[in-house]
């Protein structure tokens, strides 16, 4: 068993542990933009993380027939991934403040403080 | 609220003990069964032997050979859909420039997105083209190809706007050719046999299995290529109908507020 096998399983592990957080951050957390976040830890945490784990051990591993093109593939799909959804949260984090959809009281606004709240 | 997370809980549980139950006792999952005599045939004729298409990936071969006529007809059955929303939102020649022509400056998302997709769309390019023209090696083929291909028009109208796409030159006409040249690329190639004694769609040996050292699968790469163009540029002049705002229509139509 070589390291890449080590860091492959432990980022695996790692991934499965922020879709389980992901998850639990998903039916508990109070309003829409927090649930967001949430979601985006399963994303980011859950899904890039250990596709790149796959890439590492299909690195590490010897006996695999076509190691180099799962690992590429695992690669690939995981950098897609890790462009795609920030933006996608992004893009709908935006649409629902824009439409004034989600009901939002914050805390600290700079943002409005630097314009001048209206 | 109790009394639905009871069921739900006695549900998991119900299957997942039949589940344990029958890799247990049922060896569902048991070893040293070996490759079953359909399995075999399949191998020996898509895969080894002169006559075959020697694909190794079987699902493609049958899927285009032994099941060719199917596949065709399911081709069919995907341009007659496409056909149906077209005619659906038919529009004249005058109609057709209307629904080009910008009036106010389009909404548009973020220069986040916007640049995003950006990249994504190139990606999308190259994995949606890598999947339909291995699709003779390894899972996938023409039509998920065409499906992944058919994602980057629909990203861009989402982040910029229909009127771009068209701007760049993909307008619905441009769309509806290129899907013609696929599916009038598939018939062909299910012609080609008939010239040289063969039966229609017929594969090896009439097609080659390799050019220059390198699989192709006998015909399953023509195939693969030309239903990738029919399938993405027909989702693409869908979403660039669906895409028409609904103010345009009312107007075409002579709808009163």
């Amino acid at each position: 068993m070589s390291v890449l096998f080590y860091i492959g399983a432990l980022l695996i592990v790692i991934g499965a542990l922020c879709d389980f957080f992901g998850a639990l951050g998903l039916l508990r957390f109070p309003n829409f933009y927090v649930r967001l976040h949430a979601a985006t830890v399963g994303i980011i945490g859950g899904a890039a993380v250990p596709l790149f784990g796959v890439a590492l051990l299909a690195l590490g591993a010897d006996f695999l027939p076509n190691r180099y093109a799962i690992a590429g593939a695992s690669f690939i799909t995981g950098v897609i991934v890790l462009l795609a959804s920030p933006a996608g949260s992004h893009a709908l984090a935006y649409a629902a403040h824009r439409a004034k959809l989600v009901e939002w009281e914050p805390k600290v606004d700079h943002l409005g403080e630097v314009r001048g709240s209206d | 609220m109790r009394g639905k997370g009871l069921i739900t809980a006695v549900i998991i549980l119900t299957f997942a003990a039949l589940m344990t139950y029958a890799v247990v006792s049922l060896q569902v999952f048991g070893e040293g069964t070996g490759v079953r005599p359909l399995g075999e045939f399949y191998l020996k004729n898509s895969y080894f032997g002169d006559y075959s298409a020697r694909s190794p990936e079987v699902v493609t071969s049958i899927l285009w050979d032994y099941r060719g006529i199917d596949t065709l007809f399911e081709t069919a059955v995907f341009f007659l859909a496409i056909i149906g929303s077209l005619t659906v939102f038919r529009l004249t020649r005058e109609q057709e420039k209307e629904v080009k022509k910008v009036e106010s400056a389009p909404t548009e998302l973020t220069p986040i997105v916007k640049d995003v997709t950006k990249v994504i769309v190139v990606m999308i390019l190259a994995v949606s083209a890598s999947i339909a023209l291995h699709g003779h090696l390894t899972p996938g083929g023409g039509f998920q190809g065409g499906s992944a291909l058919a994602v980057a028009p629909l990203l861009i109208i989402a982040a910029y706007s229909k009127y771009t796409l068209e701007g760049h030159g993909m307008d619905k006409t441009r769309a509806l050719i290129l899907r013609s040249i696929g599916l009038l690329g598939i018939a062909l190639v299910a012609l080609v046999p008939l010239l040289s004694d063969g039966f229609i769609m017929q594969n090896q040996p009439i097609f080659p299995a390799e050019i220059g050292g390198q699989l192709i699968g006998g015909s399953l790469i023509y195939y693969n290529f030309f239903e990738f163009l029919a399938v993405g540029a027909g989702f693409t002049a869908v979403f660039l109908l669906l895409s028409i705002p609904e103010e345009k229509f009312k107007k075409i139509l002579g709808v009163k507020k």
